[in-house]
């Protein structure tokens, strides 16, 4: 793993129709060829961080407002979208992640990859990484399963031959052993190609086994920043991300956020 | 036999147009309401054509469908690009605003006196026969001819070049096709031009056959219940959708009531939207979507 | 029940909570605009009170437009056929059996009913654009039934009526008609406003925010959409009957699809599910033809384009509603409300989310 930041978020603030932020005073680095996990429960503005990165936040009518994104130190927010994916950097949604009425094949044909990248090497990785794909080459995509789903949804990103990949979300609604393999994909994509990924999860677990470093955020702020070792041996991050912990009776006022504040300022 | 023939006129008029609907809406989802307008621009394109370049009438119709093809784009780049991602309503609004600025401003650029821009090519719409009994207009001719040709070259591009696929994918996921890198607004441009040009053709035939004058775009607003019958994302029900509406419509006219032409389109659209809205080839869109 | 205001209101008898107007500045605005309003005759010439009766006119078709399609998010396309539903019924009673306007407004409403539920019937399986489509296939079946009774009675200039005589007063000078029109338009905005706040009027804003969670929620969804057309389409036909009574003769021709698109005009420009929006795109929409007249007059073009003045009219409201759906989609309304938000949260920009 290298020592250059490929992409910086340096102090976010991200605002919806011009009134309300959602994403306050984010900082957080990616290191080229690293896999970051950023963690957090729903609300906490994973996806409108995501969203700020790759390009697409205007659509909700939202803006970066404060901060700076950087990509290889030139500044990115704001920036309309096609300049983003121009540059690499792919996003796997969270949902629609398919052409539906395309099939396979004409999904990954679909895709315009980056300039000067080698398309049909890609290509061809691309039906190695997946070979339960290259059986189903001419079924429609809205036929498929959930997990054939995100699979093809990964491999079509990486026709685009990225060198940032942005994944929202890679557990939602699938079963955990196919989780479990796409998960080990994602570090042999890694380090086969040298890709980086920004892994935004709810599953801390998961993210965690493959994270080289993780960001915890909450109610629009990073919180926690560590190695996964360190997160993992937070008392917090053990009783509110991960299961554990947790003797006494749960009422209203044990809300994290609440007890959190209690520890650190207590 | 004579019917025959002017069903397969009619459709392939009707053809020619809803095709352009057929095309915007399935890359883009807006219904363009201003076609019958756009098909109006190109006979008045072609009349200015023709008296520019007089004696050469090859340029002249060269040079009319490209400049259709060039407003198509135009259209896009300058008005709709701003309406994407906007509400599906006001995007159709749009296109039926810029269809009444379209007409005032024809009125007010050509007048209202009809113009034959047949003479000023120097040709002539011979009648030719068909079999033992009936009769077809080169014009006509011609219709069906291009008809064949603007869907088998569409039909082709569509399913086989990587371009053609990419707008299909542009069509059916706008946000996913642009994370992919698709640049929508070229796919969207694209798909004007190539509808304008398509509605360009049957305008410009129809004026070397009838002239050109002021309410010729009401055939494209009667060519809009073939794009639906068949199915508004489906050029293959386009083609089929014009073939139904015209066949109807001249056996309505030819044995009931000539008066019938101009509410027969839309008495076939509203039975086909009450039996089956998303018409004949449709996808099934998300008519009960959560 | 409207909203609750912010301090020094405060409300304590129940009679309060029903009120449409509540605190003291909001009754002395209304006590200002209904002098204004009374007053306006006296004060006026003849054309500007002509003005002001279209508009009166024409709002009352457009608050009905706005409960259908800016409320209740039914599309409709088939406006103007459905005013001439109102003005065929009134000129086929008063041509065919003579009868005076107090049984030809209700006809009139009564038409309007059964041709709304009709033409609510396709929003029970359609949605959005075929919806819309749906509808404008329907206003072309109502126009061809009116033209082939006018072709049919031979009547190639359409059905001429004669004024309406109310309580024995027969319905000629303008400042009568503004009386009477200022009197139906005022009844449709309060009644719109009452059905706004009812359990019909929440039905209505529930299907067109998600119908399946409406739906979900126990609200019976076709029971609502067609309650929306029934009553859009009845005030809708009973304007067109007013207009038929006011302009004194009744064809075809003059329903065309550029009159439902001046009303969508009128929806969309002055904002989408406002009753206010409704008003200031009537007044907006009806005095544009005559403001294009007045800077043509300034300009001192009328002479040489007096032949071209429709098609200019048209190309410049075309040009005026793209305008406005581009750069402002939430109408005339949505530029008050930026003002009011601007105003109300001075001197911060912006609120923060997600604060405990």
């Amino acid at each position: 793993m290298n020592e250059t930041v490929l992409l910086r978020l340096d102090n976010v603030e991200v605002t919806y129709h011009r009134v309300a932020t959602a994403v306050q005073g984010v900082s957080l680095d990616v290191r080229e060829g690293a896999i970051v996990a950023l963690l957090g429960t729903n609300g906490a503005g994973k996806t409108t961080t995501l969203r700020a990165i790759s390009g697409f936040i205007g659509l909700d009518d939202a803006r970066v407002t404060d901060g700076s994104i950087a990509h290889q130190g030139e500044r990115i927010d704001n920036r309309p979208p096609h300049e983003i994916t121009a540059r690499g950097i792919t996003l796997v949604p969270e949902r629609s992640k398919v052409f539906e009425n395309l099939t396979v094949a004409e999904n990954l044909e679909a895709v315009v990859p980056r300039r000067g990248a080698d398309a049909r090497r890609l290509a061809d990785a691309v039906w190695q990484y997946f070979p339960a794909l290259a059986k189903l080459r001419s079924r429609d995509a809205g036929l498929l399963s959930g997990g054939e789903r995100q699979m093809l949804a990964i491999g079509a990103a990486l026709s685009c031959a990225p060198r940032l990949l942005l994944v929202d979300e890679l557990s939602q609604g699938l079963a955990p052993l196919i989780v479990e393999e796409l998960i080990r994909l994602l570090q042999v994509i890694r380090r086969d190609l040298g890709m980086t990924v920004l892994l935004v999860e709810q599953n801390a677990a998961v993210a965690l086994d493959i994270a080289d470093h993780a960001y915890v955020l909450e109610n629009g702020r990073i919180v926690l920043a560590g190695t996964p070792d360190e997160l993992r041996r937070h008392p917090d991050i053990r009783e509110f991300y991960l299961g554990f912990g947790g003797e006494r009776q749960r009422s209203y006022r044990d809300v994290k956020q609440y007890r959190r504040r209690r520890r650190w300022y207590g | 036999m004579q019917l025959a023939v002017n069903v397969a006129v009619l459709a392939a008029i009707y053809a020619l147009i809803s095709c352009g609907y057929v095309l915007i809406y399935r890359v883009s989802r807006v219904l363009s309401l201003a076609h019958g307008e756009l098909m109006m621009l190109g006979a008045y394109g072609l009349a200015v054509t023709a008296s520019l370049f007089v004696g050469h009438p090859l340029i002249a119709i060269g040079s009319a469908a490209l400049l259709s093809v060039l407003v198509g784009v135009l259209v896009y780049v300058l008005l709709m690009r701003q309406m994407t991602g906007e509400s599906v309503l006001a995007a159709v609004l749009t296109t039926i605003a810029l269809g009444i600025l379209l007409r005032g401003g024809m009125v007010l650029a050509f007048g209202t006196q009809t113009q034959y821009p047949l003479q000023q090519l120097g040709w002539t719409n011979a009648s030719l026969p068909v079999g033992p009994s009936a009769r077809i207009s080169a014009a006509g001719l011609l219709l069906i001819l291009g008809t064949a040709l603007v869907y088998g070259g569409l039909f082709a591009f569509l399913r086989m070049t990587r371009w053609g696929i990419r707008m299909r994918a542009a069509g059916q996921n706008p946000l996913l096709a642009a994370q992919r890198g698709i640049r929508l607004h070229g796919v969207y441009a694209l798909a004007w031009g190539l509808a304008t040009f398509s509605g360009g053709i049957a305008g410009m035939l129809l004026a070397c056959d009838a002239g050109v004058e002021a309410t010729l775009a009401t055939i494209g607003l009667k060519a809009f219940p073939a794009a639906l019958v068949g199915g508004l994302d489906s050029l293959a029900g386009a083609l089929i959708g014009s073939l139904v509406i015209a066949f109807v419509e001249v056996a309505l006219i030819s044995y009931v009531d000539p008066l019938l032409s101009d509410v027969v389109p839309f008495f076939v659209l509203l039975a086909m939207l009450v039996v089956r809205p998303w018409g004949l080839f449709g996808t099934r869109e998300e008519l009960d979507r959560v | 029940m409207t909203a609750p205001r912010s301090s020094g209101y405060f409300r304590i008898r129940y009679e309060d909570d029903f009120a449409l107007i509540d605190t003291r500045t909001q009754k002395v605005w209304l006590g200002v605009l209904a002098f204004a309003l009374a007053g306006f005759p006296f004060l006026a010439n003849s054309v500007l009170l002509d003005l002001a009766n279209q508009v009166l006119l024409v709002s009352i078709g457009a608050v009905a437009l706005m409960l259908l399609t800016g409320f209740a998010g039914q599309i409709s396309l088939g406006h103007a056929g459905l005013l001439a539903v109102g003005a065929f019924t009134t000129g086929v009673l008063f041509r065919e059996l003579a009868a005076p306007f107090w049984i030809t407004l209700p006809a009139s409403a009564v038409a309007g009913a059964l041709v709304g539920l009709v033409f609510g019937l396709p929003s029970l399986r359609l949605r959005g654009l075929y919806l819309a489509v749906s509808t404008l296939a329907l206003h072309f079946m109502v126009l061809h039934v009116g033209q082939e009774y006018e072709t049919r009675r031979g009547l190639s200039s359409g059905v001429v009526i004669e004024p309406p005589s109310l309580f024995g007063y027969a319905l000629q000078d303008g400042r009568a008609w503004y009386v009477v029109l200022l009197a139906a338009s005022t009844a449709t905005v309060l009644l719109s406003l009452n059905l706004l706040r009812t359990k019909t009027g929440r039905a209505w804003r529930a299907i067109h925010g998600r119908e399946a969670v409406a739906e979900a929620l126990g609200i019976h969804v076709p029971v609502a959409k067609l309650s929306a057309f029934i009553v859009s389409c009845t005030l809708t036909s009973a304007a067109g009957c007013l207009a038929a009574y006011y302009r004194g003769f009744v064809s075809a021709e003059a329903f065309p699809l550029f009159v439902t698109i001046q009303y969508v005009a009128t929806v969309i420009i002055g904002g989408i599910g406002s009753l206010l929006g409704a008003l200031l795109g009537t007044l907006f929409v009806v005095l544009f033809p005559y403001a294009i007249e007045a800077s043509m007059n300034a300009l001192g073009l009328t002479d040489r384009l007096s032949s071209m003045i429709f098609a200019i009219n048209q190309a410049a409201f075309g040009v005026a509603m793209i305008l406005f759906l581009v750069f402002e989609p939430q109408g005339l309304v949505g530029i008050w409300r930026r003002i009011q938000a601007w105003v109300l949260l001075w001197p911060f920009g912006q609120k923060p989310l997600g604060r405990p």
